[in-house]
């Protein structure tokens, strides 16, 4: 059974906590407060891009900042809701409350290839390397902004950053104190609260508690297949989190975060078949911040744990209409353990050194027993300012990887335990940059990358025996190599003063090589006795190509406007999906809608406030399950183009209390955004309180 | 004509023959970066603004600033009061910040803010980089921070790690 190691994370802490101690003697100042240098430099300011705290147009990355105020106007309920209006950003929804995110021409059902970050902890599933999006222990109202930065960010992240970071920062408990209620009533029997509040001891210390949730009818399964249909339960979410800031001295602050969370959702899984997962999660980050005589010194342990259970259903007619067992359970563990050092040297350079050792860990039926990673990394950034109008940034980091495996290997099975625990992998990665501020008003941004996508536990070492979840049996491969991206960019931002507004535009290119198909529509082999099995492969590369170009504005007027376009073509060159039947979800050529427009206009005045958002989107293909082929077979189905819009109104009673009442799709009843279930419209009426 | 246009909003006591080196938006933005010195100033402290007696216009200078000023500048948890100060008046010190009005930021600010070990700020970019005065701001188009950072240590005057990898030093 799964057995990680507690010893080390505890050696670890206790080393960096010395050295934390020994440099706070020489502290000298206050750490990172984001609101203070926004109100300085008069616009959002970004750590995530080199770790080092940067304005948003000065970043060596493509990156745009989505603020509360664009959270609030939004009227969207989740973050996937938020993201959907971003450029360059493609969401679906297989549910009122399941989505999958996905950036750049490149999404499937649980998307491995994003990183997103709750307050510099990494929230993800360890099995499929997929984002628990309805679990993220954050209320919309505690955000103070999310961070998109499009491309790999593998050299700052690690694995998993190779289609892009999504980066959310909640407001600081010491330094932007937030206390609001919350509550929402729609239709779908939508009902959601939520409350933070925050507490101060003084100057030097703050806690911040929220907690919140919801529950509704999700829509019609649609053309959903019977057992898919029946599989499907209406969701909900319980989450609570606190977050607690305390400066020691001026120059040293701890930081405590602890949350749970308590959710139901339905989802499509791996395989392309439709059930209702549900998680009981809980995390806990704990570290300190210093300013220091060697600049400043982060250090940093997490802990996030998933309890996941999956239902399906399992008396619907049909040969194997099964995806997993009812009482199928699951445990996913992640340990973290991170260290940097950020200073700046002389005038012109700013270092950053960090070392991270990480632990993901997954006890599972369908391994058969458990397996881990043990990933140890390093990595290095130097930002150089060359001239006052121009910067230079690089970063490099090396990931090593052990897996480990505690269980046994199936009959028939392809791999021996011996060949599992012998894994290793050994792999760089970097980011490049160029930023020159050719003008007061133009930008130029010049970036190169190689990201690497680690394969997932499920995909090195998943064990799944014929007739369990369908007419095949299913294996991971352990030797398999990672997915490396590589990426090269062109971005040109003008700032529009007659418009009170900035262009933005960007042109890019990406490479996928040695892309990983999961075992579920992998490589078939015929095994002992007949019996066909599927088992994980480097099946290819792909590429992709494509451009974005968007304006933003906003005038004292009260009008704001945004509009853009973005085009990603991609093509596949893989051993997937050749002729039929289809049995991968991994078709990037045509996955993700090649076209997308978005535009927005809003209105404030006095009291009220108006918002309309809109986004059109071009066909694309999708995959759903061929009844009684679980696993073997995919139905592809191509989704039409669309156009979904939003609007919302709201009106501020009084000075703390704001009524609004949002419309989402108010275009059309129903839109087919996925091969699931129809996207239906809502209605949903919030009212807020701020204290 | 567009000399007689100019001489217009002079008269009406507005335009550039009254304008400051700093802007209001440019004094919010000093006093914002103010709060990243260390020690942060705190309580109630004197701005000096210093100008050079045989200069009108610097003198013209230094009373527009204290104008747009007025009772005092935010500064994190500190509030300046302006008092305009002669560079030869310099010496008494008895001020925690010294913003130097047009042509003033000379060798006796510089000899003066490195003896008080006080903050020299100034709208003169070319002043900071010739190291008379340790920094340097304007907020249009964007927000443009410079710090001279010999004259800083020279000064004995520090600032938050974040605060430095965000602006320009020299």
């Amino acid at each position: 059974m799964m057995t990680p190691n507690p010893g080390f994370p505890v050696r670890l802490a206790l080393a960096a906590g010395v050295l934390a101690v020994a440099a706070g003697g020489r502290a000298a100042a206050q750490s990172i407060d984001y609101g203070a240098l926004e109100q300085l430099f008069g616009e959002p300011v970004t750590l995530s891009v080199t770790g080092k705290p940067q304005r948003a147009t000065d970043a060596p990355a493509n990156i745009d900042i989505i603020t509360q105020d664009d959270i609030r106007r939004s009227g969207a309920t989740d973050i996937p809701g938020v993201l959907q209006f971003v450029t360059g950003l493609d969401v679906r929804r297989s549910g009122l409350a399941g989505a999958d995110v996905g950036m750049r021409g490149y999404n499937q059902a649980d998307n491995p290839r994003l990183m997103v970050l709750v307050d510099g902890r990494q929230v993800y599933m360890v099995d499929y390397g997929r984002i628990p999006w309805a679990t993220l222990p954050v209320q919309l109202t505690e955000i103070r902004q999310i961070e998109v930065i499009r491309g790999p960010n593998s050299a700052l992240y690690g694995f998993n950053a190779v289609g892009g970071v999504i980066n959310i920062i909640t407001c600081d408990p010491l330094h932007e104190p937030v206390t609001v209620a919350s509550a929402d009533g729609g239709t779908q029997n939508y009902a959601a609260g939520s409350a933070v509040a925050t507490g101060r001891i003084g100057e030097t210390a703050g806690l911040r508690l929220s907690l919140g949730g919801f529950r509704a009818s999700d829509f019609p399964p649609g053309p959903l297949a019977e057992a898919d249909a029946l599989s499907r339960r209406n969701p909900y979410t319980g989450t609570l989190n606190a977050d607690g800031r305390w400066q020691i001295t001026p120059g040293i602050e701890a930081f405590l975060t602890a949350g749970a969370g308590d959710t139901r959702v339905p989802q499509i899984s791996p395989a392309g078949a439709y059930d209702t997962e549900s998680l009981h999660t809980n995390a806990v980050r704990v570290g300190l911040n210093a300013e220091s005589g060697i600049g400043l010194l982060s250090l940093s342990a997490y802990r996030n744990e998933a309890l996941v259970s999956v239902f399906a259903d399992t008396a619907s007619p049909g040969p194997m209409p099964v995806l997993a067992p009812s009482d199928f359970h699951e445990r996913q563990i992640i340990t973290v353990l991170q260290a940097s050092d950020l200073v700046k040297l002389g005038t012109d350079h700013t270092v950053r050194i960090a070392v991270e050792l990480r632990q993901n860990a997954d006890n599972s039926a369908l391994l058969s027993g458990s397996a881990s990673n043990l990933i140890y990394a390093a990595s290095l950034m130097w930002d150089w300012q060359m001239r006052p109008d121009l910067s230079v940034t690089n970063a490099l980091r090396l990931d090593y990887v052990q897996l480990d495996y505690h269980g046994t290997p199936l009959p028939g099975a392809p791999f021996t335990r011996a060949q599992f625990d012998a894994t290793t992998l050994s792999e760089p990665s970097f980011n490049s940059g160029v930023v020159w501020k050719a003008t007061g008003q133009d930008t130029l941004r010049l970036t190169a990358a190689r990201g690497v996508q680690l394969p997932t536990l499920m995909e090195q070492a998943l064990q799944v025996p014929f007739g369990q979840v369908g007419p095949a049996a299913f294996y991971g491969r352990p030797n398999l190599n990672p997915s490396v991206i590589w990426n090269v960019e062109l971005d040109y931002d003008r700032a529009l003063p007659a418009l009170d507004s900035t262009l933005r535009t960007a042109v890019f290119g990406q490479r996928i090589d040695d892309i990983i198909a999961w075992p579920f529509g992998g490589a078939l082999s015929i095994g002992p006795g007949g019996i066909p099995s599927f088992t994980s492969e480097n099946a290819g590369y792909s590429t992709a190509a494509g451009l974005e170009v968007g304006i933003k504005g906003h005038a004292e007027s009260g009008w704001r406007w945004n509009a853009s376009y973005s085009l990603a073509t991609t093509t596949d060159h893989t051993v997937l999906n050749q002729g039929s039947p289809v049995t991968s979800v991994v078709e990037y050529a045509h996955s993700a809608p090649r076209n997308v427009v978005i535009a927005g206009i809003g209105y404030s005045r006095g009291r009220w406030e108006a918002d309309l958002l809109a986004r059109w989107q071009s066909s694309y293909l999708d995959f759903r399950m061929a009844p009684g082929f679980a696993g073997l077979q995919l139905v592809p189905v191509t989704v039409q183009n669309y156009v979904t819009a939003n609007g919302r109104i709201a009106y501020r009673v009084m000075d703390n209390v704001t009524l609004a009442l949002t419309l989402q799709q108010f275009n059309q009843a129903r839109i087919a955004e996925t091969a699931g279930p129809l996207i239906e419209r809502r209605l949903i009426l919030n009212a807020t309180v701020r204290f | 004509m567009r000399s007689l246009l100019a001489i217009v909003p002079a008269l009406l006591g507005g335009g550039p023959a009254d304008a400051a080196s700093l802007s209001a938006h440019d004094l919010q933005v000093l006093g914002r970066a103010l709060a990243f010195a260390q020690p942060a100033p705190s309580g109630t402290q004197t701005l000096a603004i210093a100008y050079d007696s045989g200069n009108p216009a610097s003198r013209g200078d230094a009373e527009a600033l204290a104008r747009l000023i007025g009772n005092g500048l935010r500064a994190g948890a500190a509030v300046l009061q302006p008092r305009l100060v002669d560079t030869a008046s310099l010496a008494a010190g008895g001020f925690a910040v010294v913003l130097a009005a047009e042509g003033a930021a000379g060798e006796p600010v510089q000899a003066a803010t490195r003896r008080e070990k006080v903050l020299c700020v100034t709208a003169d970019f070319a002043a900071v980089q010739a190291g008379s005065c340790v920094m340097a701001i304007r907020s249009e188009p964007r927000v443009e921070i410079l710090v001279n950072h010999a004259a800083a240590a020279a000064a004995g005057i520090e600032f938050a790690a974040a605060f430095r990898m965000m602006i320009r030093e020299i």
